[in-house]
């Protein structure tokens, strides 16, 4: 416990500290740029005197100057290394005081190149001896020249006088060609880290002694001009520091060797696309005996058989809500399974978690949106179904590793998915009875016909309930027991055959009346039902999954291995993404169904629409760019997934994805080269999409 | 001339920030140095006390990771620092990433020596300082020593020895099924084919799953099978890649393990085995789900807690050594090395201490009473010098006699190939040709494509 205080206490600590610094620095800047208009030299002096300071605090915190090494104590520390930062922030800040108040050239020109030169010369004669560059003209003249030509082309292109943006330029490339390009702390002289440093600042000052003082209105309107910047600039700073240099460095990483060394070109991408683990195409031909395959193919039939007869009545073969829609995606949707269990590696399989999870999230978080949208339990269903999104992903996958534990055949199974499954396959053998799914079907019905009763406050209804559900599920287990397990079986049979006839007749009965959305839904479940019949009365094979032969030919339960049986452990992986996103689709999607507008809706049905074309082609063509966002994030935070991966297979068993691909190499197998490529590769694919995203935002605002 | 102000200061800012490029290019590049230089700064310094020594490994069972907080504790009250120990069942990937992030433990205990020869070669370990290196010498043998010693330098201390070669059984179960203890492997696979034709339990408890290392199980029978089909001198030649990893022998010892594997043969309490942990063995074992379970002397930490060992009661666990081919015993053995990230003298000095017998008594007796006391197996084991064999149980001291005259030890060997492949594609390919995915041949292919070059 007093440990937990300990760290609570230092985190809190370090966190007012970091407020407390980022607001000073914000007010801080504020104040310096209120001088400004009134007060021009105190604003030079504070100006020059914080680049000082953050100069010399580079080169002394960096540990470039000498002295500047950790000491015992904390004020040891600090005091090692903050003199020069602080010595050069006041000479820098009495340059720049100066320089706010005299007018004189010459004197401007003695101040600005005196003055900066001094503390380039000091800090340059300072530097640590393994900083001290060598002496090497070749890159020193060429950089210089890059420099000046890059700030005078600059500056012409913006029609303005090349000369100062060239000596800037030239400053930056002098030090870029002076210390960055030659070797370092091998042998150069101290005088010349001097001059490689009083170089770029005598520069400088020239460039700022040039510049006369400004008039009252120029103060005014740089005063202007600045406040976006003063806003902006530490946001900016932050985000240049955090992203920008990380992003840059990493995409240098992948074109270097695993330990950073050398320049390897592309070698780094040719490993990652040679590797038979990213894309293994040796299986193409097994896409054209894949069942999945011509289940989509026979799907896309329907859909051209359809489509030519919708065409020949509205002119279109494909449109919203059309019958022809429901099995062009279905049919699509078999056939990439056909590739994408056909094709094996990581690449495959990040394409393949995009595709079916923003395809299912979006689309059954859209059907949940419309379909809960103004029912009495709206709130309560969308809050149930919000809330795995509260789940954090890796509690998400530990949860539902258990739910697809799988246990030895001669064991009970713990694991919800297959204690279901080798239920059901002992209840359509009657080999066992599985009568806890019926005292849980008739008990849940009782409690919640009870529940709702109280809702609506007829407490003697719900009352009765109660009891009645108690004496029902006496009932029940009485005549349960009664019966024999091949009884049980046809009792339970008879039951669902009965309930697939009752949703035969809401499927036929809408599409009667040529209301295809209505028929949707009843007729996804009773093909369902029709297909789990069928293995029920053994008409195909014998009976539901959970069993087999073993070897001497009795018959034992058979778990699935959710995890481990490939390719198909990818989709129930895919499910706990599924399961969190849906949530996040549906809260989205019921908020833009919520805002269309009124009117539109009142005219379509004074129109005569029906309540699917309402859907269809008002209330979807409104919420299109809503849906546009959500698939673009769900693309954007699929494309990353690692924590379900790697809490549940860590890649093992096909499941591995680029992410966690890059982990393992760059941190496991310390490869920084290729778990850099593997990154930008990651980026370069979520790009198309940020891109559409930051576009159709501009678009918005 | 008007409004040009805020050239000034975007200016100086670039500048600053070219500064500061270059001073990143030149970090990178010479890490070694700063290393070198800070602890040098260090060591002038009087030992300060009242300071923290985080010790962090992989070892996180609330026996090990109990008494070893215990020990480590104590011997930190008695010299006036903390000692902390972090067990954590992603070591491997932690420690990577804190060394990586600048901000690596004092100590680590590697359980493989390959890792720590990289972490040496790359700066990140540090030396042990004379004391320290003096402690390990006297107190180890130069066979364990070794492992600790890379190109010359010592930078690991020997904390734990571990026997592989072991095969976990119940003599009273054996007895009731009128099965006998083999002593060649072909005693032995006729054995399991005896334990399938009787159809009762399963022969073998198997189950490779261990979180980021899940496959290590697979490649210790490897690597026993690899000792007892080709000896020694194919072993190490396999080790220091002489002979590539898909060489026909190699690939021979796999599949050979693979074959011994089935659905008639093994139990795998989470029904496959690939997906059960190798925790889980020990329960089943003692419940009768299987004859055997083929792990380490470590092993006895994940027995049951209240089984007997080796004292003739019935429900009693004994062990038999998994039994050789070419009649020369050869022992595969493992151990865990403790090493310094910085040179503080404080932790280096607890680097001394750790190499004692001293220690391994204290650890041995803490770890025995936190699984129960009485006659309960610690799951402990060091074949430090000097110490009192009482401490050990029975059983345990056996073990240490195997390690102590057995004529051929050899190091696990995935512990000492380089990490990508040690404790990277042997693991996750064995496990992807355990689960059938790939073959044996297709799995010693992709390995050895992954042997790091240079």
């Amino acid at each position: 416990m007093g440990d937990f205080l300990t760290k609570l206490w230092d985190t809190a600590v370090v966190v007012v500290i970091a407020v407390a610094v980022s607001a000073a620095i914000w007010v801080g800047m504020n104040l310096i740029f209120n001088q400004v208009r009134d007060h021009w030299s105190r604003f030079t002096a504070a100006a020059y005197g914080a680049c000082g300071f953050v100069v010399g605090a580079l080169l002394s915190g960096n540990r470039i100057t000498r002295g500047s090494v950790p000491g015992e104590g904390t004020w040891d520390t600090i005091g090692s290394w903050l003199w020069l930062p602080l010595l050069s922030g006041v000479v820098a800040g009495l340059v720049g005081w100066l320089l706010g108040r005299v007018d004189a050239r010459p004197a401007r020109l003695a101040i600005g190149v005196g003055g900066l030169g001094a503390v380039g010369l000091f800090s340059g004669a300072w530097v640590s001896d393994a900083w001290i560059p060598e002496f090497a003209a070749v890159p020193l003249i060429v950089w210089t020249a890059i420099g000046a030509a890059a700030g005078a082309a600059a500056s012409l292109v913006r029609r303005r006088p090349a000369a100062g943006a060239a000596m800037i330029g030239a400053a930056a490339g002098w030090l870029v060609g002076a210390w960055a390009a030659p070797d370092l702390g091998v042998g150069g002289s101290r005088a010349w880290s001097a001059v490689t440093l009083a170089v770029p600042a005598v520069l400088v000052g020239l460039r700022m002694a040039l510049r006369p003082l400004p008039t009252l209105t120029e103060r005014s309107v740089f005063d202007q001009k600045t406040r976006a910047a003063v806003f902006i600039g530490p946001a900016l700073i932050f985000i240049f520091a955090t992203l920008i240099v990380p992003t840059v460095q990493t995409i240098l990483l992948s074109f270097k060797d695993r330990a950073s060394e050398e320049w390897v070109r592309l070698a780094n991408y040719e490993t990652i696309v040679n590797d038979r683990k990213s894309i293994d195409v040796d299986g193409w031909s097994n896409i054209f005996t894949s069942r999945l395959l011509w289940l989509g193919v026979a799907l896309l039939v329907v859909f051209a058989v359809l489509g030519v007869l919708g065409a020949r009545r509205t002119g279109h073969a494909v449109e919203l809500g059309s019958a022809s829609m429901g099995p062009l995606i279905a049919g699509g949707f078999f056939v990439s399974l056909a590739v994408f269990t056909s094709l094996r590696g990581t690449i495959v399989n990040n394409i393949w978690w995009v595709v079916v999870v923003t395809l299912f999230s979006t689309g059954l978080g859209l059907a949940i949106a419309v379909l809960a949208d103004g029912a009495p339990f709206e709130r309560v269903a969308k809050s149930f179904i919000f809330m795995p999104m509260a789940i954090s992903l890796v509690g998400a996958s530990v949860i539902w590793r258990f739910m697809y534990v799988a246990r030895d055949a001669s064991k009970e199974q713990t694991g919800v998915m297959n204690a279901i499954w080798i239920g059901l396959g002992r209840l359509s053998t009657g080999r066992e009875v599985a009568g806890t799914l019926v005292f849980a079907v008739v008990a849940l019905s009782g409690l919640g016909a009870a529940i709702g009763a109280a809702a609506r406050r007829r407490w003697a209804r719900s009352a009765t309930l109660v009891v009645a559900t108690a004496l029902a599920v006496t009932v029940v287990s009485v005549l349960w027991a009664a019966l024999s397990p091949g009884g049980v079986r046809v009792a339970v049979g008879l039951v669902l055959t009965a309930s697939f006839a009752g949703l035969l007749t809401l499927v036929v009965k809408p599409l009667v009346r040529g209301d295809h959305t209505k028929a949707f839904a009843p007729g996804l479940i009773a093909v369902l039902l029709g297909w789990f019949l069928l293995r029920y009365w053994q008409i195909v094979g014998d009976g539901l999954g959970g069993q087999r032969p073993n070897s001497s030919g009795e018959t034992i339960s058979d778990p699935i291995f959710f995890i481990q049986d490939g390719p198909f452990n990818n989709m129930w992986l895919m499910v706990v993404l599924i399961w969190i996103q849906t949530g996040f689709a549906m809260v989205i999607l019921s908020a833009a169904i919520k805002a269309v507008p009124e009117e539109l809706l009142e005219a379509a049905r004074v129109d005569g629409a029906t309540a699917s074309q309402i859907f269809w082609r008002v209330t979807l063509p409104q919420i299109s760019t809503t849906i546009g966002v959500v698939v673009t994030t769900l693309i954007v935070l699929v494309m990353k997934v690692y924590d379900i991966v790697k809490v549940m297979t860590n890649g093992n068993f096909d499941t591995e994805v680029l992410a966690n691909s890059m982990f393992r190499e760059a941190f496991l197998n310390l490869d920084r080269g290729l778990g850099a490529a593997l990154a930008v590769l990651i980026f370069v694919s979520v790009l198309p999409i940020m891109y559409l995203n930051i576009r159709r935002m501009q678009r918005e605002a | 001339m008007k409004r040009n102000w805020k050239k000034p200061v975007l200016a100086i800012m670039a500048l600053s920030l070219v500064a500061a490029a270059c001073g990143g290019d030149d970090d990178d590049s010479a890490p070694a140095d700063t290393e070198a230089e800070a602890p040098a700064a260090t060591t002038a310094a009087p030992a300060p006390s009242g300071g923290t020594i985080t010790v962090t490994g992989p070892e996180r069972d609330e026996s090990e990771a109990g008494s070893l907080q215990e020990v480590l504790g104590a011997w930190g009250e008695a010299n006036g620092v903390e000692v902390v120990y972090l067990g954590s069942a992603d070591w491997e990937a932690e420690v990577n990433t804190q060394v990586e992030g600048g901000n690596p433990p004092d100590i680590s205990i590697f359980p493989q020596p390959g890792k720590l020869a990289d972490f040496a070669r790359a700066g990140y370990v540090v030396a042990l300082n004379d004391e320290a290196a003096a402690a390990a010498a006297a107190n180890w043998s130069e066979a364990w020593t070794v492992f600790g010693n890379v190109d010359g330098v010592q930078y690991g201390v020997p904390v734990k020895s571990d026997l592989k070669s072991l095969v976990w059984y119940q003599p009273a179960r054996f007895a009731a099924a009128g099965y006998a203890v083999p002593t060649t492997f072909a005693e032995f696979t006729a054995l399991i084919d005896q334990m399938v034709a009787d159809g009762g339990p399963k022969p073998l408890c198997v189950g490779i799953e261990s979180g980021q290392a899940t496959g290590w199980s697979y490649t210790d029978w490897v690597e026993d099978m690899v000792l007892r089909q080709h000896g020694a001198d194919v072993y190490d030649q396999w080790v220091s890649h002489e002979i590539p990893f898909n060489d026909p022998r190699i690939v021979e010892s796999m599949q050979t393990v693979l074959d011994l594997w089935n659905e008639d043969t093994v139990f795998a309490s989470s029904g496959t085995i690939a997906a059960t942990a190798f925790q889980d063995n020990g329960q089943p074992l003692v419940d009768g789900d299987c004859f055997m379970h083929r792990q380490a002397s470590f092993y006895s930490a994940f027995i049951p807690e209240g089984t007997a060992f080796a004292d003739g009661s019935e429900g009693a666990v004994d062990v038999f050594y998994f039994p050789d081919i070419n009649g020369d015993k050869p022992v595969l053995g493992a151990g865990t090395l403790a090493a310094a990230f910085n040179a503080r003298p404080e932790v280096h000095a607890l680097l001394a201490y750790m190499a004692t017998p001293d220690y391994a008594m204290a650890r041995q007796k803490a770890q025995q009473a936190l699984k129960g006391g009485g006659a309960a197996l610690s799951g402990f084991l060091s074949a430090v010098k000097g110490q009192d064999p009482s401490v050990y149980q029975p059983l345990e001291q056996s073990m240490l006699n195997v390690l102590e005259t057995a004529a051929i030890v050899r190091f696990d060997a995935s512990d000492l190939m380089p990490a990508d492949v040690g404790a990277g594609t042997f693991w996750t390919e064995g496990t992807s040709a355990v689960n059938g995915d790939i073959t044996a041949q297709e799995a010693a292919d992709t390995i050895e494509a992954s042997w790091p070059t240079g």
